[in-house]
């Protein structure tokens, strides 16, 4: 019965749910819809450049990734590429394959196909309450230190330089500044700038659409230098042909090889596949508290899960729920997965009729785009904000550092341990008032008492073997075994003392 | 005595040394179908086979930098295995001084001035994946030429002065009699064989755009089954010919800066004829 339950509630959760069709306010979907295609169009190109795969794969990755998600999920959040899981992909797969190699793209696709099974696990085993408990200082954490790593990762391009190999981000600056008159290219350095000073500049009059007009700027910016002063006189850098299929389908390749690599990729995976759960849920989680009360957490994750899952198969990558966009389609009044339908729509029918002009878009107006979301992602405020509570503070700088210094799946290995850390340590925070009535001793504990808490407690109730107690457990939620042996093993030693440990148990629930 | 000993023992082992190291080195050179049916590749290999793929396929393996209707193997005959049909076994003679950019050509920045001419394209940088696949197949194909040494067969042949000017009228008659069944009446080619000029074609500024080494080249190689049955001369007209075609123009100037300059010039000169 209880099998047959979980299955029907599976079942439910696994096929789309089309019941937003009757709250839908189409006209706003649509224009949500095609600024969110708008949007996401050099955002792709940009992430797939982080990947080290094509640019069209980045586009797969914005039509297909993002039209499973919306459609298996529930909410208006939208999904596709996205900047962290990204990076975590190219640096997963570079320690096994040269960059953009044929072997290396079919390793990212078997990778994203992991994430995807690993979070369909996650699904089963019913893993959107885990993710409760990953603090916001850790995930605004992660959030400013990929900011960082973005406005890093850029760098190169947009001076025009060969990716430069270093250990720490800022030798990278180093670097560029004491070889910048012989190394660094000029037109390059120009087209970066006038995307990242337009998009900063724009900000203020379009805070949603900045980006494609910073795009639109730098690339015109670009475009005409490279007409006047010509490939070799201009050295630019371009993006080069879009090849673009509607149907991109083809079966994952699994050679002994792939297996191989997938056996040593497995703890990177979890790392990537918990990531992109973690933001997809952070945002539908916001989106559940202010907008949409009937979404359903364990639904994203099956929809992230489902999504990532069919990746490798429209030769794709795995993504996630995406800050920027969802905020952008939001901000544009959608409330149902139907924008990012239609998003996913438009994007098939802008990079068709903007192929060409894509082509000669110069790579450093992509650079100054990942700089323009690296800048968006530091968000001043929300870290003062954190910064005020002490523990939030510690783990948000403590994150943001070993992001920065150590690498992002460090980083988030770090920022699930520290949030667990001070979570543990908030929790074994247990506090006993000791009053005397007469004889006996009252002692009224509050808190929850566990193996990491019990310490304290026991201590002092075993420094006078042969006292009256009276311990009073009422505001006690939890009592684990070890809590509950010391108990016992006190009772029993004041028994053998004279002494007496009585308990005012708390109330069953 | 005994130096002398000694240094014939050295000197033998090392020639030993290096015999059995050439012979591996001549092992370890796998056919590119063995490649292709091993299940593990190490990340030269695939990169070899994946070098390979551009070559023969170059409008499907690099589509994001390649821009017309040829591939490197139009031209490299063979996937660049043929001797005096530009061959690609040339990893020993870079990096050397062009006098085509007038800079120090490494292989890289070779690679990358063929998707800028020859295949009309976009310049990949380079550090880009199809551009290092493409030499690792370089190096792959040189393993065992002697460096700093031009391979046999290097390039085309030049042909020995014919004692008469290039005809281009007599190419024309050449170029309908012998080249129209597989490239086609208006060079646009055909399944069998690539475009000749026209917008689908190498451009201006691309190395087969040179009559004595179009000619060099079509001499050794054409037409395909019936190589070198053209005469010198008639190599050269038809070269002469294939020259005077329109193509893609020169990318080395930007066409803004060269259509501003005959703007200016035009503008210059008509004041100059008004002001007398």
């Amino acid at each position: 019965m209880k099998l047959g339950a979980y299955c029907a509630m599976l079942l439910r959760e696994a096929l789309p749910d089309l019941s937003w069709r009757r709250r839908v306010d189409a006209r706003r979907e649509l224009l949500a819809g095609i600024v969110g295609a708008v949007l996401v169009i050099p955002q792709a190109i940009t992430f797939a450049y982080l990947v080290g795969l094509p640019p069209e794969t980045g586009l797969y990755c914005a039509v297909f990734v993002g039209f499973l998600a919306s459609l298996f999920g529930n909410s208006p959040m939208v999904g596709g590429p996205n900047t962290a899981v990204s990076i975590l992909l190219s640096l997963t797969v570079m320690q096994y394959a040269g960059r953009g190699s044929p072997i290396y793209t079919e390793f990212v696709l078997v990778l994203s196909l992991m994430v995807g099974l690993i979070q369909l696990a996650i699904w089963l085993l019913r893993g959107a309450e885990i993710f409760r408990y990953f603090s916001p200082a850790a995930i605004i954490g992660i959030k400013t230190g990929v900011g960082v790593l973005l406005i890093t990762s850029a760098l190169e391009g947009a001076l025009g330089l060969s990716p430069l190999s270093t250990q720490f981000f800022y030798e990278k600056f180093y670097l560029a500044a004491v070889s910048w008159s012989e190394l660094v290219n000029p037109y390059s350095v120009a087209t970066a700038l006038v995307t990242i000073v337009s998009g900063l500049a724009l900000k203020r009059i379009w805070p949603r659409t900045y980006i494609v007009a910073a795009v639109i700027a730098g690339g015109i910016v670009g475009t005409a230098i490279y007409l006047v002063q010509g490939p070799i006189g201009s050295q630019l850098e371009l993006l080069g042909h879009v090849t673009m299929r509607l149907l991109p389908v083809q079966w994952p390749h699994l050679t002994p090889q792939h297996w191989l690599f997938m056996e040593a990729v497995v703890p990177s995976a979890i790392a990537i596949a918990v990531l992109g759960l973690a933001q997809s849920l952070v945002i539908a989680r916001d989106l559940k508290a202010r907008l949409v009360d009937d979404l359903d957490l364990e639904k994203e994750v099956f929809a992230q899960g489902i999504a990532n899952t069919l990746s490798p198969i429209f030769s794709t990558f795995a993504g996630s729920g995406s800050f920027n966009r969802t905020s952008v389609a939001v901000g544009m009044g959608a409330r149902t997965p139907l924008a990012g339908i239609i998003a996913a729509g438009a994007v098939v029918a802008f990079a068709f009729a903007l192929g060409p002009l894509l082509t000669y878009l110069p790579m450093p107006a992509i650079a100054g785009v990942l700089v323009l979301v690296g800048i968006g992602m530091i968000q001043g405020d929300e870290v003062r904000q954190l910064m005020r509570g002490r523990v939030d503070g510690i783990v948000f700088l403590v994150t943001l550092f070993t992001v920065t210094f150590l690498g992002l799946d460090v980083g988030i290995l770090v920022a699930v341990l520290a949030s667990a850390a001070f979570l543990l340590a908030g929790m074994s925070k247990v506090d006993f008032d000791v009053s005397h009535e007469g004889e006996t001793e009252c002692i009224a504990v509050k808190g929850n008492l566990f193996y990491a808490s019990v310490d304290r407690l026991g201590q002092h109730l075993r420094a006078h073997p042969s006292a009256c107690t009276r311990l009073d457990l009422t505001r006690v939620p939890f009592c684990d075994a070890t809590a509950h042996a010391m108990i016992c093993a006190v009772q029993y030693e004041r028994s053998a003392n004279g002494g007496r440990l009585d308990l005012v148990p708390a109330a069953r629930a | 005595m005994r130096a002398d000993i000694m240094r014939t023992t050295i000197v033998t082992t090392l020639a030993i040394a290096a015999l059995l190291a050439s012979a591996a080195a001549m092992a370890a050179r796998p056919a590119i179908d063995e490649l292709k049916s091993r299940v593990v590749l190490d990340d030269y290999e695939a990169n070899v086979l994946f070098g390979y793929n551009i070559v023969m396929e170059t409008n499907k393996y690099a589509a994001r930098y390649a821009g017309n209707g040829l591939n490197c193997t139009s031209c490299h005959l063979k996937g660049g295995t043929q001797p005096d049909g530009f061959p690609l076994n040339v990893a020993g003679v870079y990096p050397k001084w062009r006098s085509k950019n007038g800079v120090r050509n490494g292989i890289e920045l070779r690679i990358r001035d063929c998707f800028l001419y020859s295949l009309n394209g976009v310049m990949p940088p380079p550090e880009a994946p199809e551009v290092q696949a493409v030499a690792a197949y370089i190096h792959y194909l040189s393993e065992g030429e002697v460096i700093g040494k031009p391979p046999a067969g290097w390039g085309v042949p030049t042909l020995p002065d014919t004692g008469a000017d290039p005809n281009p009228p007599r190419g024309a008659t050449v170029y309908a009699r012998s080249c129209t069944p597989c490239h086609g009446k208006d060079g646009r080619g055909t399944a069998a064989a690539p475009p000749l000029w026209g917008p689908d074609s190498y451009n201006a500024g691309a190395g087969l755009n040179n009559v004595q080494r179009a000619a060099g080249f079509i001499w050794a190689n054409m037409p395909v089954g019936n190589e070198r049955s053209l005469t010198h001369q008639e190599a050269l007209d038809v070269a002469a010919f294939l020259h005077l075609q329109l193509r893609p123009f020169d990318p080395r100037e930007g066409g803004l800066k060269k259509l501003a300059e005959r703007v200016y010039h035009r503008i210059s000169t008509w004041m100059g004829k008004a002001e007398r």
